[in-house]
């Protein structure tokens, strides 16, 4: 969608036009969605996030004021939801595991669990690596458009990049050795 | 780990399913229609800020059905032996971390068992195995194990092993592997529900025992469970099926007395049953005399709310604030609300205000927020003190708990608080109890506390549930006008071969406990209606399913009552005495006659009876298949002015294409 387009296209459904927010919806559905699985590795997790962010926009798109992208915005967003939810079921569900640890069924699962153990240390790590290493290393955003959607500076991306690979090799030697 | 850049990058994301895109942008356009509509009209009013009651609402459904679907079990108890599977998997996960090279151990050669799909594990996977192998100790656990089987287990499997009870063991005859390894490491808190076990009242012989007795029960939280587990598409678990409960759900037009001196009629009616060939209903109705708005007494209510952490979810507390609110609506500006709530400390939120206050009662719900764990016990004296502090003789002293049922700090002794509700309700002040959520809720303690408290358990499923137990029927959930209400029936051996009381399992009486004033039962307040079926056999007919006794006589001595089927008793206290009164009137022929005015009711509850029956497996049920039942509702819904019949057939579609948990 060409940013006139969409520009128009939020404008509309700031009016309250439901049918603009509709198709806003459609167009970046995906986008959430891809994030969200990124976020926890598993599918009904990651759909329960998407929804519960298509919900949020509702509320939130007057909010948006046109002076970021949109996408950039939207990202925050889904990284808020992502953070609520994980909040939420880290409250509630203390036994559940569903978001660290899902069973392998193929190879392909198991290095998603691999990589949601790494995620995982990242958390411990320090606040903030997981979306910094979502943003930058699988969605593919430079260090200033992550520190944009992230409301940091530039440098606070790149020390969190440092910091991580950092700490990761020497876990790894730890686990090596 | 330094190729975390190479794992983000090839991290294979599944395609997004259809359903739930739709139900996400649905839900999402609703709620982007309700803020809509809500900045429209700027009004104070602003229920619905930011983040919706929808999203919460919407949400847990979805998550509920998933994990519902995803865990597919059709008993809870078989929960506790998973959640033990889980730990151990768990520790399996732990202990071996990143052993990915382990190669399978081919459980495959070594054991055959029937019941469990082994053969889908594929050798590609490093963890399934595993988890298959853990599922494999479970069957030892249990004890189900057959013994070819135990005899070839590796040694080392059955070296360590938790002792559960062997209750568990009908987990092993579900034929799906796939999914039980899905289900150990994911132990659903959704399905925490806690229902108590309970078995079908048999057919009894009416020469062996002629008296049936049992107490009335207005209560309809097993019909609104049952009705949001069919509303996700899967069948409820037996025991959370009442039938008295579901039957109790509807309100019907049995013939009401003009005054309060006698606070109900009973009426009679008998039909062919539609389910057992040769056999008779015997229906039972009485509607309760409802008040006049000036008639109504003065109401204190204590709101006692549950606001731990387990009611954090979005159909709990934001639920219970909007029942509360329209509760609010039904009483008078007289009357009194006080809040207490309980969680990690109980606290008295708001001290006995006046309705006409309303403000400042809604400012003080709408400040609520869950956290904590659950001092119930604690919060129940606290509402207690407030409301005896409040008391007024003359007014309706009632206390409304607000809860997930999960009372897990301080109160291991449920009969220590049961006695507690008793005896405060000799004192006047009565207990009701709405339920809320699901994945925590705990039933058989909600009836407990609701029975000896002499109130209502309702249980909230959405918005409109609590429309009617709070707004439509509040003056049956808040004016008691009889209590302990018994019905005894005895039955003519001469007319009835065998009969079968439908439902009432955890409501029965001893047949001495009639006559005594000292025992507890069911209470029926302004406008409830209560209906009670019984199957009978009629004596010489084919049907009867007990043989006649060789040594006792057969013969019958002819009395001057034979045209009767039998005698209906009924017992019952007005609000404030403690002396029981006695109605009582014949069941003869002539009430095979049903009434015109009551027909579609008799025809209704008999439908509902039904489906309750066949939800719960029943064993007398021949030849009633979920489409009789649509009929029959259909045939009798009558006006059916609030749509509950209505919905109930739309039940009962459900039920058919639902899947069994």
């Amino acid at each position: 969608m060409d940013p006139d387009n969409l520009s128009q296209l939020i404008q509309r459904a700031q009016a309250g036009e439901a049918d603009a927010f509709s198709e806003l919806l459609e167009a970046h559905y995906e986008l959430i969605y891809r994030f969200a699985f990124r976020w926890c590795a598993k599918r009904e997790a990651a759909e329960d996030i998407t929804q519960q962010c298509c919900i949020k926009l509702a509320g939130a798109i007057k909010q948006f004021q046109h002076r970021s992208k949109f996408s950039t915005w939207l990202y925050r967003l889904v990284i808020n939801t992502a953070h609520d939810w994980q909040r939420h079921e880290g409250r509630h569900h203390q036994t559940d595991t569903s978001c660290d640890q899902p069973v392998a069924a193929t190879a392909q699962d198991e290095s998603a669990i691999y990589l949601q153990q790494v995620l995982k240390q990242l958390d411990v790590m320090g606040e903030g690596l997981r979306e910094t290493a979502l943003l930058v290393l699988a969605e593919g955003f430079n260090h200033r458009e992550a520190a944009e959607i992230l409301g940091v500076k530039e440098s606070t991306i790149s020390w969190r990049l440092h910091h991580m690979r950092k700490q990761l090799a020497s876990t790894d030697g730890a686990h090596t050795s | 780990m330094t190729d975390i850049d190479k794992l983000l990058q090839q991290q294979n994301i599944p395609p997004a399913d259809p359903a739930a895109k739709q139900a996400a942008m649905r839900a999402a356009l609703a709620e982007f229609q309700q803020e809509h509509e809500a900045t429209q009209n700027k009004k104070q009013n602003n229920r619905s800020s930011g983040q919706g009651f929808w999203q919460r609402l919407r949400l847990i459904k979805d998550a509920t059905l998933r994990s519902m679907i995803m865990t597919s079990f059709t008993k809870r108890t078989l929960f506790a032996g998973f959640a033990a599977a889980s730990v151990t998997v768990l520790g399996f996960f732990i202990a071996l971390p990143m052993l990915l090279s382990v190669s399978p151990p081919s459980i495959d050669n070594q054991i055959k068992i029937s019941e469990i799909n082994m053969s889908s594990a594929p050798s590609t996977t490093v963890y399934q195995p595993m988890a298959e192998d853990i599922m494999v100790e479970e069957v030892v656990i249990t004890g189900y194990a057959k013994p070819e089987m135990q005899a070839s287990l590796p040694a080392h499997r059955t070296a360590s092993k938790l002792s559960l009870p062997a209750s568990h063991g009908d987990v092993m005859h579900m034929n799906a592997s796939p999914i039980m390894t899905d289900v150990a490491v994911q132990p659903a808190p959704q399905n925490r529900d806690k229902f108590s076990e309970q078995q079908e009242n048999p057919v009894k012989r009416t020469a062996d025992e002629p008296v049936s007795t049992f107490s009335i029960d207005v209560d309809t939280a097993s019909y609104s469970f049952v009705r949001s587990q069919l509303n996700n598409g899967i069948l409820p678990p037996k025991n959370a099926v009442r039938v008295e409960e579901m039957l109790n759900y509807f309100d019907y037009n049995y013939p009401v007395p003009q005054n309060q001196e006698q606070p109900f009629l009973p009426s009679v009616a008998i039909t062919d049953s539609p389910w057992a060939e040769g056999k008779k209903l015997l229906h039972i109705g009485i509607k309760g005399y409802d008040v006049s708005a000036q008639q109504k007494p003065k109401t204190n209510l204590v709101f006692l709310l549950d606001v731990s952490g387990s009611m954090n979810s979005p159909n709990k507390l934001p639920l219970v604030k909007q029942s509360m609110d329209m509760l609010l609506g039904s009483l008078k500006p007289d009357d009194t609300v006080a809040i207490v709530v309980y969680a990690g400390a109980a606290g008295t939120v708001l001290e006995p205000t006046a309705v006409k206050d309303k403000q400042k009662i809604l400012t003080a719900m709408r400040n609520l927020e869950a956290g904590g764990s659950t001092a119930g016990a604690e919060g129940i004296k606290q509402a207690y003190q407030l409301a005896e502090a409040n008391f007024d003789q003359d007014a309706v002293n009632r206390i409304i708990l607000a809860t997930d049922g999960d009372f897990n700090v301080g109160i291991n002794d449920t009969e220590q608080l049961k006695g507690y509700i008793e005896r405060k309700r000799e004192q006047g002040i009565f207990l009701s109890v709405l339920g809320f959520g699901r994945g925590n809720y705990n039933d058989e303690l909600m009836q407990t506390l609701a029975q000896n408290g002499n109130g209502v358990a309702a249980y909230i499923d959405t918005l409109s549930e609590a429309q009617k137990v709070l707004v439509q029927e509040a003056n049956a959930a808040l004016f008691p006008i009889a209590k302990d209400v018994k019905i005894q029936l005895e039955l003519n051996p001469a007319k009835v071969a065998e009969y079968r009381l439908i439902g009432y399992e955890t409501r029965l009486l001893n047949r001495e406990d009639f006559n005594n004033d000292k025992v507890d039962a069911g209470d029926i307040g302004a406008g409830h209606s209560v209906t009670a079926l019984y199957e009978l056999t009629l004596t010489g007919s084919d049907a009867a399913l007990i043989d006649a006794s060789r040594y006792t006589s057969n013969t019958l001595e002819e009395t001057n009552n034979s045209s009767e089927y039998g005698f209906l008793k009924l017992r019952y206290k007005l609000p404030k005495e403690s002396e029981s009164k006695l109605l009582q009137r014949a069941i003869t022929t002539a009430d095979s006659q049903v009434d015109d005015r009551l027909q579609n009711d008799v025809a209704f509850a008999t439908a509902v009876a039904g489906f309750a029956q066949h939800l719960k497996g029943s064993v007398y049920l021949k030849n009633f298949s979920y489409d009789d039942i649509i009929a029959m509702a259909q045939a009798s819904k009558g006006d059916d002015l609030y749509g509950y019949r209505t919905e109930f057939i739309q039940l009962v579609r459900k039920a058919k294409i639902a899947k069994e948990l």
